[in-house]
Protein backbone atom coordinates (compact mmCIF):
# COMPACT_ATOMS: atom_id res chain seq x y z
CA UNK A 1 0.00 0.00 0.00
CA UNK A 2 2.87 2.37 0.79
CA UNK A 3 4.26 1.63 -2.64
CA UNK A 4 0.85 2.37 -4.15
CA UNK A 5 0.67 5.75 -2.40
CA UNK A 6 4.19 6.48 -3.55
CA UNK A 7 3.33 5.65 -7.14
CA UNK A 8 0.18 7.80 -7.04
CA UNK A 9 2.12 10.72 -5.58
CA UNK A 10 4.89 10.36 -8.15
CA UNK A 11 2.31 10.14 -10.95
CA UNK A 12 0.70 13.36 -9.74
CA UNK A 13 3.99 15.24 -9.75
CA UNK A 14 4.92 13.76 -13.12
CA UNK A 15 1.52 14.70 -14.54
CA UNK A 16 1.91 18.31 -13.40
CA UNK A 17 5.43 18.55 -14.84
CA UNK A 18 4.20 17.04 -18.11
CA UNK A 19 1.39 19.59 -18.41
CA UNK A 20 3.76 22.45 -17.69
CA UNK A 21 6.13 21.13 -20.35
CA UNK A 22 3.25 20.93 -22.83
CA UNK A 23 2.25 24.48 -22.05
CA UNK A 24 5.82 25.66 -22.55
CA UNK A 25 6.06 23.78 -25.84
CA UNK A 26 2.83 25.21 -27.20
CA UNK A 27 3.72 27.34 -30.21
CA UNK A 28 0.49 29.30 -30.12
CA UNK A 29 0.16 31.76 -27.27
CA UNK A 30 -3.47 32.51 -26.53
CA UNK A 31 -3.39 36.26 -26.35
CA UNK A 32 -5.77 37.96 -23.97
CA UNK A 33 -7.67 41.12 -24.77
CA UNK A 34 -6.70 42.51 -21.41
CA UNK A 35 -4.73 41.42 -18.37
CA UNK A 36 -6.76 38.66 -16.89
CA UNK A 37 -7.10 37.11 -13.50
CA UNK A 38 -6.02 33.52 -12.95
CA UNK A 39 -9.51 32.14 -13.48
CA UNK A 40 -10.29 34.01 -16.68
CA UNK A 41 -7.88 32.32 -19.03
CA UNK A 42 -8.74 29.84 -21.70
CA UNK A 43 -8.25 26.19 -20.93
CA UNK A 44 -5.36 24.25 -22.39
CA UNK A 45 -6.31 22.27 -25.41
CA UNK A 46 -7.17 18.91 -23.88
CA UNK A 47 -6.28 17.47 -27.25
CA UNK A 48 -2.64 18.37 -26.52
CA UNK A 49 -2.52 15.02 -24.72
CA UNK A 50 -2.63 13.44 -28.18
CA UNK A 51 0.72 14.93 -29.21
CA UNK A 52 3.03 12.07 -30.22
CA UNK A 53 0.16 9.56 -30.30
CA UNK A 54 -1.83 8.02 -33.13
CA UNK A 55 -4.51 10.39 -34.38
CA UNK A 56 -7.94 8.99 -33.44
CA UNK A 57 -9.67 7.43 -36.44
CA UNK A 58 -12.94 8.87 -37.70
CA UNK A 59 -15.42 8.63 -40.54
CA UNK A 60 -17.69 11.61 -41.11
CA UNK A 61 -20.03 12.89 -43.80
CA UNK A 62 -18.90 15.85 -45.81
CA UNK A 63 -21.26 18.65 -46.79
CA UNK A 64 -22.38 16.68 -49.84
CA UNK A 65 -23.12 13.58 -47.77
CA UNK A 66 -20.05 11.63 -48.89
CA UNK A 67 -18.30 9.58 -46.21
CA UNK A 68 -14.74 10.70 -45.50
CA UNK A 69 -12.34 8.80 -43.23
CA UNK A 70 -9.04 9.93 -41.82
CA UNK A 71 -7.73 6.55 -43.01
CA UNK A 72 -8.40 7.68 -46.60
CA UNK A 73 -5.39 9.96 -46.26
CA UNK A 74 -2.92 7.42 -44.94
CA UNK A 75 0.59 8.31 -46.10
CA UNK A 76 -0.28 12.02 -46.32
CA UNK A 77 0.44 14.79 -43.84
CA UNK A 78 -3.02 15.89 -42.70
CA UNK A 79 -4.27 19.02 -40.96
CA UNK A 80 -7.47 18.38 -38.99
CA UNK A 81 -9.00 21.76 -38.18
CA UNK A 82 -12.01 21.97 -35.85
CA UNK A 83 -13.97 25.15 -36.58
CA UNK A 84 -17.48 26.62 -36.44
CA UNK A 85 -19.42 29.14 -38.50
CA UNK A 86 -19.88 31.34 -35.40
CA UNK A 87 -16.13 31.42 -34.60
CA UNK A 88 -14.51 34.65 -35.81
CA UNK A 89 -10.86 33.56 -35.42
CA UNK A 90 -11.66 30.32 -37.29
CA UNK A 91 -12.95 32.27 -40.28
CA UNK A 92 -9.81 34.40 -40.35
CA UNK A 93 -7.35 31.51 -40.27
CA UNK A 94 -9.19 29.17 -42.67
CA UNK A 95 -8.12 31.02 -45.85
CA UNK A 96 -4.53 30.36 -44.77
CA UNK A 97 -5.24 26.62 -44.65
CA UNK A 98 -6.70 26.98 -48.14
CA UNK A 99 -3.58 28.76 -49.34
CA UNK A 100 -1.21 26.22 -47.76
CA UNK A 101 -3.21 23.24 -49.02
CA UNK A 102 -2.43 24.50 -52.54
CA UNK A 103 1.14 25.51 -51.77
CA UNK A 104 2.06 22.13 -50.26
CA UNK A 105 -0.18 19.96 -52.42
CA UNK A 106 2.88 18.56 -54.17
CA UNK A 107 4.13 17.30 -50.82
CA UNK A 108 0.87 15.51 -50.18
CA UNK A 109 -0.69 17.91 -47.69
CA UNK A 110 -4.39 17.39 -47.01
CA UNK A 111 -6.59 19.71 -44.96
CA UNK A 112 -9.87 18.63 -43.39
CA UNK A 113 -12.24 21.14 -41.78
CA UNK A 114 -14.40 19.55 -39.09
CA UNK A 115 -17.40 21.76 -38.41
CA UNK A 116 -18.59 21.98 -34.81
CA UNK A 117 -21.92 23.58 -35.72
CA UNK A 118 -24.28 21.31 -33.84
CA UNK A 119 -27.73 21.47 -35.34
CA UNK A 120 -26.65 23.28 -38.50
CA UNK A 121 -27.65 21.83 -41.87
CA UNK A 122 -24.99 20.80 -44.40
CA UNK A 123 -26.28 23.62 -46.62
CA UNK A 124 -25.67 26.20 -43.88
CA UNK A 125 -22.14 24.91 -43.29
CA UNK A 126 -21.46 24.72 -47.04
CA UNK A 127 -22.68 28.27 -47.46
CA UNK A 128 -20.38 29.50 -44.68
CA UNK A 129 -17.40 27.59 -46.11
CA UNK A 130 -18.05 29.14 -49.51
CA UNK A 131 -18.27 32.60 -47.97
CA UNK A 132 -14.98 32.03 -46.13
CA UNK A 133 -13.45 30.85 -49.40
CA UNK A 134 -12.32 27.31 -48.65
CA UNK A 135 -12.65 24.34 -50.99
CA UNK A 136 -10.93 21.59 -48.98
CA UNK A 137 -13.22 18.90 -47.49
CA UNK A 138 -15.60 20.22 -44.85
CA UNK A 139 -17.02 17.53 -42.59
CA UNK A 140 -20.18 17.64 -40.49
CA UNK A 141 -20.10 17.46 -36.68
CA UNK A 142 -20.06 14.34 -34.58
CA UNK A 143 -19.72 14.76 -30.84
CA UNK A 144 -18.07 11.35 -30.51
CA UNK A 145 -15.23 12.44 -32.81
CA UNK A 146 -14.74 15.71 -30.94
CA UNK A 147 -14.61 13.71 -27.71
CA UNK A 148 -11.86 11.48 -29.12
CA UNK A 149 -9.88 14.66 -29.82
CA UNK A 150 -10.19 15.92 -26.26
CA UNK A 151 -13.61 17.55 -26.32
CA UNK A 152 -12.74 20.50 -28.57
CA UNK A 153 -14.49 23.00 -26.32
CA UNK A 154 -12.37 25.86 -27.55
CA UNK A 155 -12.18 26.85 -31.24
CA UNK A 156 -10.29 26.85 -33.47
CA UNK A 157 -8.40 23.72 -32.48
CA UNK A 158 -6.05 22.09 -34.98
CA UNK A 159 -4.24 18.78 -35.08
CA UNK A 160 -1.21 18.38 -37.35
CA UNK A 161 -0.87 14.70 -38.27
CA UNK A 162 2.17 13.24 -40.03
CA UNK A 163 2.28 10.63 -42.80
CA UNK A 164 2.53 7.86 -40.22
CA UNK A 165 -0.72 8.99 -38.60
CA UNK A 166 0.88 10.47 -35.48
CA UNK A 167 -0.18 13.81 -34.03
CA UNK A 168 2.83 16.10 -34.42
CA UNK A 169 1.35 19.30 -33.00
CA UNK A 170 -1.88 20.61 -31.49
CA UNK A 171 -2.92 24.23 -31.36
CA UNK A 172 -5.87 25.89 -29.65
CA UNK A 173 -6.65 29.38 -30.86
CA UNK A 174 -5.65 30.99 -34.12
CA UNK A 175 -1.88 31.17 -34.67
CA UNK A 176 -0.14 33.69 -36.90
CA UNK A 177 0.14 32.73 -40.55
CA UNK A 178 3.89 32.21 -40.11
CA UNK A 179 3.34 29.91 -37.13
CA UNK A 180 0.77 27.93 -39.09
CA UNK A 181 3.12 27.46 -42.04
CA UNK A 182 5.97 26.41 -39.74
CA UNK A 183 3.71 23.78 -38.17
CA UNK A 184 2.69 22.51 -41.59
CA UNK A 185 6.33 22.28 -42.69
CA UNK A 186 7.18 20.43 -39.47
CA UNK A 187 4.30 18.02 -40.11
CA UNK A 188 5.38 17.39 -43.70
CA UNK A 189 8.94 16.72 -42.55
CA UNK A 190 7.84 14.34 -39.81
CA UNK A 191 6.79 10.73 -40.27
CA UNK A 192 9.11 9.95 -43.21
CA UNK A 193 8.80 10.91 -46.85
CA UNK B 1 -2.05 -1.00 14.82
CA UNK B 2 -2.40 -2.75 11.49
CA UNK B 3 -6.12 -1.89 11.40
CA UNK B 4 -5.37 1.80 12.08
CA UNK B 5 -2.79 1.83 9.32
CA UNK B 6 -5.25 0.32 6.84
CA UNK B 7 -7.88 2.86 7.90
CA UNK B 8 -5.37 5.66 7.27
CA UNK B 9 -4.63 4.28 3.82
CA UNK B 10 -8.34 4.00 3.06
CA UNK B 11 -8.77 7.64 4.13
CA UNK B 12 -5.85 8.90 2.04
CA UNK B 13 -6.67 6.98 -1.14
CA UNK B 14 -9.64 9.10 -2.27
CA UNK B 15 -7.73 12.30 -1.44
CA UNK B 16 -4.80 11.26 -3.62
CA UNK B 17 -7.13 10.02 -6.33
CA UNK B 18 -8.97 13.34 -6.29
CA UNK B 19 -5.66 15.18 -6.62
CA UNK B 20 -4.82 13.02 -9.62
CA UNK B 21 -8.08 13.92 -11.34
CA UNK B 22 -7.50 17.60 -10.65
CA UNK B 23 -4.00 17.52 -12.09
CA UNK B 24 -5.04 15.39 -15.01
CA UNK B 25 -7.71 17.53 -16.56
CA UNK B 26 -10.78 18.15 -14.44
CA UNK B 27 -9.69 21.77 -14.04
CA UNK B 28 -9.64 22.19 -17.80
CA UNK B 29 -13.06 20.63 -18.21
CA UNK B 30 -14.44 22.93 -15.55
CA UNK B 31 -12.84 25.92 -17.26
CA UNK B 32 -14.28 24.95 -20.61
CA UNK B 33 -17.81 24.77 -19.18
CA UNK B 34 -17.73 27.91 -17.06
CA UNK B 35 -19.78 31.01 -17.70
CA UNK B 36 -18.10 34.15 -19.03
CA UNK B 37 -21.00 36.46 -18.18
CA UNK B 38 -22.54 37.13 -14.78
CA UNK B 39 -25.82 38.73 -13.78
CA UNK B 40 -25.22 41.71 -11.50
CA UNK B 41 -28.84 42.67 -10.85
CA UNK B 42 -30.19 40.29 -8.25
CA UNK B 43 -33.27 42.18 -7.05
CA UNK B 44 -35.74 44.86 -8.12
CA UNK B 45 -37.92 47.10 -5.97
CA UNK B 46 -41.00 48.19 -7.88
CA UNK B 47 -44.30 49.92 -7.40
CA UNK B 48 -47.03 47.33 -7.81
CA UNK B 49 -49.25 47.30 -10.88
CA UNK B 50 -47.48 50.21 -12.52
CA UNK B 51 -45.32 49.96 -15.68
CA UNK B 52 -41.74 51.00 -14.88
CA UNK B 53 -38.46 51.17 -16.76
CA UNK B 54 -35.70 49.05 -15.29
CA UNK B 55 -32.24 47.91 -16.36
CA UNK B 56 -30.82 44.45 -15.91
CA UNK B 57 -27.06 44.62 -15.49
CA UNK B 58 -24.65 41.97 -16.76
CA UNK B 59 -20.87 41.80 -16.71
CA UNK B 60 -18.59 40.06 -19.22
CA UNK B 61 -15.49 38.49 -17.72
CA UNK B 62 -12.32 40.55 -18.24
CA UNK B 63 -10.32 39.42 -21.28
CA UNK B 64 -13.41 38.20 -23.11
CA UNK B 65 -16.08 39.72 -25.34
CA UNK B 66 -19.48 38.52 -26.46
CA UNK B 67 -21.36 39.44 -29.62
CA UNK B 68 -23.81 42.30 -29.23
CA UNK B 69 -27.51 41.76 -29.91
CA UNK B 70 -26.84 42.82 -33.50
CA UNK B 71 -23.46 41.42 -34.59
CA UNK B 72 -22.10 42.56 -37.93
CA UNK B 73 -21.86 39.08 -39.39
CA UNK B 74 -25.00 37.00 -39.81
CA UNK B 75 -23.02 33.87 -38.90
CA UNK B 76 -22.22 35.16 -35.43
CA UNK B 77 -24.48 34.29 -32.49
CA UNK B 78 -26.23 37.36 -31.03
CA UNK B 79 -26.66 37.97 -27.33
CA UNK B 80 -30.29 37.40 -26.47
CA UNK B 81 -32.23 37.76 -23.22
CA UNK B 82 -35.38 35.68 -22.93
CA UNK B 83 -37.60 36.43 -19.93
CA UNK B 84 -40.56 34.33 -18.82
CA UNK B 85 -43.42 36.81 -18.28
CA UNK B 86 -45.22 34.71 -15.65
CA UNK B 87 -47.24 37.18 -13.61
CA UNK B 88 -45.29 40.13 -15.03
CA UNK B 89 -46.12 42.27 -17.99
CA UNK B 90 -42.87 42.88 -19.88
CA UNK B 91 -42.52 45.22 -22.83
CA UNK B 92 -40.05 47.28 -24.77
CA UNK B 93 -36.95 45.15 -24.14
CA UNK B 94 -33.96 47.14 -25.44
CA UNK B 95 -30.36 46.09 -25.84
CA UNK B 96 -27.44 48.50 -25.72
CA UNK B 97 -25.40 49.25 -28.82
CA UNK B 98 -22.24 47.19 -29.05
CA UNK B 99 -18.74 48.58 -29.14
CA UNK B 100 -16.18 48.03 -31.89
CA UNK B 101 -13.65 45.30 -31.25
CA UNK B 102 -10.82 44.53 -33.66
CA UNK B 103 -10.10 40.81 -33.88
CA UNK B 104 -6.31 40.59 -34.13
CA UNK B 105 -5.90 37.56 -36.37
CA UNK B 106 -4.24 38.11 -39.73
CA UNK B 107 -5.68 41.23 -41.34
CA UNK B 108 -8.21 41.34 -38.53
CA UNK B 109 -11.93 41.95 -38.52
CA UNK B 110 -14.15 44.48 -36.80
CA UNK B 111 -16.74 42.97 -34.50
CA UNK B 112 -19.67 44.53 -32.63
CA UNK B 113 -19.42 43.30 -29.06
CA UNK B 114 -20.20 43.77 -25.39
CA UNK B 115 -17.26 43.97 -23.00
CA UNK B 116 -17.31 44.73 -19.30
CA UNK B 117 -20.74 45.76 -18.03
CA UNK B 118 -23.78 46.04 -20.28
CA UNK B 119 -27.43 46.71 -19.45
CA UNK B 120 -30.64 45.47 -21.02
CA UNK B 121 -33.52 47.89 -20.50
CA UNK B 122 -37.14 46.85 -20.26
CA UNK B 123 -40.52 48.10 -19.16
CA UNK B 124 -42.08 45.89 -16.55
CA UNK B 125 -45.27 45.79 -14.52
CA UNK B 126 -45.33 43.54 -11.47
CA UNK B 127 -48.17 42.37 -9.23
CA UNK B 128 -48.09 43.28 -5.55
CA UNK B 129 -45.89 41.11 -3.37
CA UNK B 130 -42.71 39.08 -3.72
CA UNK B 131 -42.01 37.17 -6.91
CA UNK B 132 -39.16 36.01 -9.13
CA UNK B 133 -38.37 37.23 -12.62
CA UNK B 134 -36.86 34.29 -14.50
CA UNK B 135 -35.30 33.77 -17.87
CA UNK B 136 -31.98 33.20 -19.58
CA UNK B 137 -29.26 35.04 -21.44
CA UNK B 138 -27.78 33.29 -24.46
CA UNK B 139 -24.37 34.52 -25.52
CA UNK B 140 -21.20 33.37 -27.21
CA UNK B 141 -17.85 34.42 -25.78
CA UNK B 142 -14.41 34.73 -27.35
CA UNK B 143 -11.03 36.15 -26.45
CA UNK B 144 -8.55 37.53 -28.99
CA UNK B 145 -7.59 34.17 -30.45
CA UNK B 146 -10.43 31.70 -29.95
CA UNK B 147 -14.05 31.13 -29.01
CA UNK B 148 -16.19 29.05 -26.70
CA UNK B 149 -19.49 27.54 -27.83
CA UNK B 150 -22.64 29.50 -26.98
CA UNK B 151 -23.69 29.36 -23.34
CA UNK B 152 -26.98 30.01 -21.56
CA UNK B 153 -26.84 31.98 -18.33
CA UNK B 154 -29.85 31.43 -16.06
CA UNK B 155 -31.47 34.70 -14.96
CA UNK B 156 -33.33 34.89 -11.65
CA UNK B 157 -34.17 38.22 -10.05
CA UNK B 158 -36.11 38.71 -6.82
CA UNK B 159 -38.86 41.28 -7.36
CA UNK B 160 -40.60 43.11 -4.54
CA UNK B 161 -43.59 45.20 -5.60
CA UNK B 162 -45.37 47.38 -3.05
Amino acid sequence: MIALIGVLFWAGVHNLRHRRALADANHVPLIKAAPASDNSGPPDAEGSNLRGKDAPAFTLSDISGKKVSLADFKGHPVVVNFWATWCGPCKLEMPWFQEFSSKYKGQGLEVLGLSQDDGASPDDVASAAKKIGVTYPILMPDEAVAKKYGGVDYLPETFYIDRAGKVVEVTAGAPSKEQMEALIQKTIAAGGA
Amino acid sequence: MKRSFLALIALMFPIIAAAQIQLGGLDRTTEAKKQHVELITDSLQLTANKPQDVELRFRVEPGFHINSHKPKDELLIPTELKLEPGSFHIANQQYPAGSRFRLQVGNGEDLDVYQGEFRVALRIEAPKGDSTLSGSLRYQACDNAACFPARTLPVKIAVTAK
